[in-house]
């Protein structure tokens, strides 16, 4: 009975030892950022409101000044971690981008915490790899809430702030649902707090927050659009659909509280929109939860879902690959920016360096993620 | 890297698509139908009517955009003199668009058959639109959801012109509707092209 024990005893001791490894060596995964030349200066959320200073959400905050001025777009990725694509588009525009015209502000993990922990029970890979001309990089999966280490307990209901609209109670933890945010909040809440301190301080004009969808959420291929940014999302979608790929354009609810595109436009001078891709590694009918799945994007049993009329975006065997989802991104950015200079004469803002769609599908995202080995150290960034 | 032909071809078709032109909208040419100053607005409460609105304005066309607009308005603007002249009612429902508004497709089927029974009363043009393709139809709606066909059969057949999005006649559903109901169809194909095919059906 002893030895029974014993080989219990020690079988937990192994699970428990090597799980433990691996989340630590997630939690602990450097994430590295080779800077474009376009970017003049790296600031931390902290330097906007002290009261996030030093937390895990502390992030970095990549700033890109042009050579002559105009108006400023911030964009923003990691909302949601689990959402690769949305976090790459804004590396890539952090590695490569520079501008012209204006200033481009660029946050690859707004909830720094949500990245450090994947799914509980949803058997998510820790990590995944993408290829570059020069060998591979690896990033962080993360998951669409802060991790219950930083931020714990859960309230029973959430009610959001200052709306007081009840709210799941688990979204306390999500970054696009604790818009406008407040000072002493929770650290979800500081952090959004933060950001609108950010963008009232660096007078920001439009913000840009990236996403994914999973395809059976009706909200998916589109742009979100604050009441201020309605003809700019419907000028980017009518142009992008007729010269790219198709794009749609949804209204910000106004009495849906706590999301970016509602309570940005509505708590700044800044436009608010919000750029939904197209994500099979979060339908529910997934097959299984794998990193191949994450990156080509193939799923047989999205594919039958879709067959069965069950989702909101095509799909078949050819999948949503990566590269795919990221280039959606970075054009959507980039047609948003010109059409933004065309309504807004007075605060232009130019940018190059990005890679648009076709370029993307053609090279590959690893082409524009560049080695840190070959860059000047001080142009290397721990993200 | 090829953004500046990117950007100037992007200019090249705002342009296009602002000025306007003689282009290649694939169409019946039913002539004038409706003069301005137009009321626009929805049925079912899609960004269709923002599109529209951008090319009504960049047409220089008077119009106003009330996405829930009423009966009530149509007499408020008759007994202010200043009368609108054509109705134009976009398709295409959107639950974040009626969640935002705070209706529902049934209030929103209602509204609109009183909108148009004034507007007939008054003598007015009703020009139905639907502008969003097929993600506007059905068959991009959730299973069950029939709004987006509601607000079709709401509008269109009541109309005495359509203007519609190529692909969201995919299924021949809007050119059915013509031949049935007698209602002059005007397609286009390219978001670009939309100012063309309303400049065919409106004179300022």
């Amino acid at each position: 009975m002893t030895g029974r024990k014993f080989v219990f005893a020690a079988c937990g001791l192994l699970l428990f030892a090597s799980s433990g490894w691996s989340f630590y060596q997630s939690r602990n995964l450097e994430e590295q950022v080779v800077l474009s030349p376009g970017v003049t200066e790296v600031k931390r959320l902290g330097d906007y409101f002290d009261g996030i200073r030093g937390t895990v959400n502390d992030c970095y905050v990549y700033i890109m000044e042009g050579e002559e001025p105009g108006g400023t777009v911030f964009v923003m990725g990691g909302t949601h971690p689990e959402e690769p694509a949305a976090r790459l588009a804004a590396w890539l525009l952090a590695e490569n981008a520079e501008m012209d015209v204006g200033r481009m502000i660029v946050v690859l993990s707004s909830n720094r915490s949500a990245s450090t922990a994947t799914r509980i029970g949803g058997a998510y890979p820790p990590d995944f790899t993408i290829a570059t001309d020069w060998g591979e990089r690896t990033f962080r999966l993360g998951d669409r809430w802060a991790n219950p280490l930083d931020q714990w307990p859960d309230p029973e209901v959430y009610i959001h702030y200052p709306s007081r609209q009840y709210l799941a109670y688990v979204d306390i933890r999500n970054l696009n649902r604790t818009w406008p945010g407040r000072p002493d909040g929770s650290l979800t809440e500081r952090t959004t707090h933060a950001f609108m301190e950010l963008i009232r301080q660096e007078e920001v004009d439009l913000f840009i927050d990236l996403h994914e969808a999973e395809l059976q959420y009706p909200v998916i291929s589109t742009i979100v659009a604050h009441d201020t940014g309605e003809e700019l999302a419907a000028f980017t979608s009518m142009m992008l659909s007729d010269m790219e790929f198709n794009i749609g354009m949804e209204y910000s609810p106004p009495t849906l509280h706590g999301l970016s595109h509602r309570e940005v436009g509505d708590h700044s001078d800044a436009v608010s929109l919000l750029f939904e891709a197209p994500e099979p590694f979060l339908d529910a009918t997934r097959g299984k939860t794998t990193r191949e799945q994450l990156l080509t994007g193939k799923d047989e049993f999205v594919v039958k879902a879709g067959e069965a009329g069950l989702l909101y975006e095509e799909i078949d065997e050819s999948g949503w690959p990566m590269d795919k989802r990221v280039g959606r991104h970075t054009s959507t950015v980039l047609m948003t920016l010109e059409l933004w200079t065309e309504l807004n004469p007075d605060r232009p803002m130019r940018a190059r360096g990005i890679p648009l769609y076709g370029e993307v599908l053609e090279m590959g995202l690893g082409h524009w993620l560049h080695d840190p080995a070959a860059a000047p150290p001080d142009r290397v960034v721990i993200e | 890297m090829m953004r500046q032909p990117r950007f100037v071809l992007g200019l090249v078709a705002l342009v296009v698509m602002l000025v306007g032109s003689n282009g290649t909208a694939e169409a019946q040419d039913p002539g004038v139908m409706g003069e301005t100053p137009v009321l626009l607005t929805s049925c079912g409460q899609s960004p269709g009517p923002t599109f529209v609105k951008l090319f009504l304005g960049r047409l220089g066309y008077d119009h106003e955009l009330k996405e829930t607009a009423t009966a009530q308005d149509l007499l408020d603007a008759q007994a202010a003199g200043t009368p609108y002249m054509t109705v134009m009612i976009v398709t295409g429902a959107s639950l974040k668009g009626m969640g935002a508004a705070g209706v529902s497709m049934r209030e929103e089927l209602i509204r609109t058959e009183a909108l148009i029974a004034e507007a007939r009363r008054q003598g007015l043009t009703v020009i139905g639109a639907h502008v969003e393709g097929m993600d506007r139809r059905a068959q991009g709606a959730a299973p069950g959801d029939n709004s987006d066909e509601q607000s079709i059969d709401a509008v269109m057949p009541n109309s005495d012109v359509m203007v519609v999005r190529l692909d969201g006649n995919e299924d021949r559903r809007f050119s059915i509707l013509s031949d049935s109901e007698g209602v002059p169809l005007v397609l286009f194909e390219k978001n670009m092209e939309m100012g063309d095919a309303l400049a065919k059906v409106l004179k300022n």
